[in-house]
């Protein structure tokens, strides 16, 4: 068992919201004792553990608490009841490029912005190197912010919050940072100071970014944890509450004819999803022959193969592919976005190949999940374990993946 | 109180660059750049000269634009305290909503900064100083690092408190603008404190604290003695005490500061 990191504790927390904003003496005179306020209570006990190491991911409805939880992770705000206890050094990404001032120097901003995370002098001289090539902005670094675009200045911002080295790292809807293939670097560094051993406590809205690097997540509604456990299992259940409250919400507009799409399996857990704006109607994995297969050595290519039809042509798609190993490890995951860095657009009907070269995956049985979706992560249809295939190899290999490989011994 | 001053010192290179990018960053998009920190004390100066030399001539003391001078650039320093020092918290309220850090870091950059600027004006006054011919009493000098962090820890402990309230209560900012300009007059800076010598208020306005640190730079840069030791002494007790309050006002009032502003 790790260590605990982060324990929150029935915690509650209150704002006053009121109905005459008087700030003035004249107001504070005059309406002294009766100046009229709303309590709301956004959280009304929350409590979770955080362990050493742990990803872990708040998700829920605007408003439900989840930002406040983690402002009160950052001692930016204080609970009104409860206990909130956190070891080791906390770093945030919740403000980027706090305090960077438009006319210094990306490097003078990089002193000021990372001495605000609690750097001494020397630790940021020693971090210096890193966080400028982490920003790729070398050419650029003695020129004032001001003359950067909106893109090099979250990028510098980004390059000095996550160089903090800090224990806990608490972040807050960032990923959208830059284009995709810098979302794509900063990707991967979190995954690597995750694997440091870094706690991490991230909100999110994309969900499918918290698939990638949370072992947990913790779905907070009406301020108080509705569910925890693991992404695969809490995420479908928020979804399809969220489409819910969404369709209850618009039943005036009242325009889906054909109805969103949702399916459930034996065990009740959410096996498809979505607005049903696209939607697939048929998948098919194709060997290198042209006949539907599910058998493939590791080394075999094959084709998925997709019908869809849409309600209206969409210009905003992006369709998604995972591969999990039965064990529920992700073992593959892209999506057009990724690849191409612009969404695509489909048709009311059409088809979308995608060619693999093989899985070069170890022998097991490995399920598919598809997904048609917006960039923001609204699913117009996600359909989990769409098909399994099984992966074997002439000969039993240890190791998870399968090498391409060849002797030549002389 | 301990953990506090542990957490500020441990986010020391925050203040330092804060103070870093105020100094830096005030005049960095003008011409001039960083010599306006020099240009302004010294065009006051010019403006005074002329001003006591062919406006108001009666004057009775000597060197008159000297003795302003010397008095005038200590009392902007704290005057900067005390109507920007107030709304310093409130004008990083970004850092503030955003990110955690010791709270305490805002006003003790802000008054370090002022005091800096201070440091580098009280150059120009020296060499006024040394060039008007007063005699250069090196025990008078050694006095002034004395009087300079007296000033600095009163201006503190003031800070603290006022910028601590003007987030719950921002007409604090526009009350201490017009205190200051009050506090101004009831200081012996553009005149002697002899005029009021007569006054019943008299014993009363000699309680004030910047009056004696005023007549303190006024000693060792104007008339080259040493100062009174023993004010001054009494007043770093009082000013170390005022800074304690201001910690415990600032301690008390820190929690709520991002859920009001």
């Amino acid at each position: 068992m790790s260590e605990v990191v982060i324990d929150v504790r029935n915690v509650k927390k209150m704002f006053r919201v009121y109905r005459d904003r008087g700030n003035t003496l004249k107001d504070r005179i005059l309406f002294a004792g009766r100046r009229k306020y709303e309590e709301h209570w956004v959280l009304n006990g929350v409590s979770f553990e955080v362990k050493r190491g742990e990803a872990v991911g708040l998700i829920g409805q605007n408003g439900c608490g989840k930002s406040t939880t983690l402002k009160m992770l950052t001692k930016i705000l204080y609970p009104d009841e409860g206990t909130i206890e956190m070891k080791g050094r906390v770093s945030s990404l919740i403000e980027l490029g706090a305090g960077f001032h438009p006319d210094l120097s990306g490097r003078e901003n990089i002193y000021t912005n990372a001495s605000i995370f609690g750097l001494s002098r020397k630790e940021i001289d020693e971090r210096l190197e890193d966080i400028i090539a982490f920003s790729e902005l070398e050419a650029f670094i003695d020129d004032p912010v001001r003359t950067y675009s909106s893109g090099m200045y979250m990028r510098l911002a980004f390059a000095v919050a996550i160089n903090v080295d800090a224990d806990i790292l608490l972040i807050d809807e960032i990923l959208a940072v830059g284009d995709a293939a810098f979302q794509a670097k900063c990707f991967r560094k979190l995954q690597e100071i995750k694997g440091r051993g870094t706690t991490i406590v991230i909100v999110s809205h994309a969900m499918s970014q918290l698939e990638l690097i949370c072992d947990r997540s913790i779905w907070i509604a009406d301020g108080l944890v509705r569910m925890d456990g693991k992404p695969r299992d809490v995420h479908p259940r928020y979804m399809e509450w969220m489409s819910r409250k969404t369709q209850q919400e618009e039943k005036k507009e009242d325009e889906r004819e054909n109805g969103e799409v949702s399916e459930t399996d034996n065990e009740g857990n959410l096996k498809r999803w979505g607005s049903g704006e696209a939607r697939m109607t048929g998948v098919k994995v194709i060997g290198a022959d042209g006949t539907e297969k599910t058998d493939f050595s590791p080394w075999d290519p094959f084709t998925i193969h997709i019908d869809y039809t849409a309600q209206k042509p969409l210009e905003d798609a992006v369709i998604g592919l995972a591969i999990y190993r039965s064990d529920g490890t992700l073992v593959y995951g892209t999506n057009t976005l990724i690849d191409t860095s612009s969404p695509v657009t489909l048709q009311t009907s059409g088809t979308v190949d995608l060619k693999i070269d093989g899985l070069s995956a170890a022998n097991g049985s490995y399920s598919i999940d598809l997904a048609i979706h917006r960039p923001d992560g609204f699913n117009y249809d996600f359909w989990r374990d769409i098909c399994t295939i099984q992966i074997a190899d002439k000969v039993q290999t240890p190791g998870e993946i399968a090498l391409s490989h060849q002797w030549d011994i002389h | 109180m301990i953990e506090t001053l542990k957490e500020i010192w441990a986010y020391r290179s925050m203040i330092r660059s804060l103070v870093h990018k105020d100094l830096r960053g005030r005049y960095q998009a003008s011409v001039l750049g960083f010599l306006w920190t020099f240009i302004v004390p010294l065009c006051q100066l010019a403006v005074y000269s002329l001003m006591f030399s062919i406006i108001m001539r009666g004057a009775a003391v000597e060197k008159f634009y000297l003795y302003v001078f010397v008095a005038l650039i200590p009392w902007n320093f704290f005057s900067a305290c005390l109507t920007g020092g107030a709304s310093s918290v409130v004008a990083q309220q970004s850092l503030v909503n955003k990110i955690y850090f010791p709270r305490e870091v805002v006003p003790v950059a802000y008054v370090t900064s002022s005091f800096v600027n201070m440091l580098l004006c009280e150059i120009i006054v020296i060499l006024v100083s040394v060039f008007s011919g007063v005699p250069f009493n090196v025990l008078a000098y050694l006095c002034l690092p004395l009087v300079m962090l007296v000033e600095y820890i009163f201006a503190l402990g003031v800070t603290m408190i006022i910028s601590a309230i003007d987030v719950y209560f921002r007409d604090l900012e526009h009350i201490l603008g017009v205190v200051a300009m009050a506090w101004m007059f009831v200081t012996p800076i553009m005149y002697d404190s002899s005029i009021v010598a007569g006054s019943r208020w008299y014993s009363l306005y000699q309680l004030n604290p910047m009056n004696i640190i005023v007549t303190a730079y006024r000693d060792i840069l104007y008339a080259g003695k040493v100062p009174e030791l023993t004010k001054l002494a009494v007043l770093l007790g009082i000013s170390i005490v005022l800074l304690w309050i201001g910690f415990l006002v600032f301690g008390r009032l820190k929690r709520r500061f991002s859920e009001v502003m």
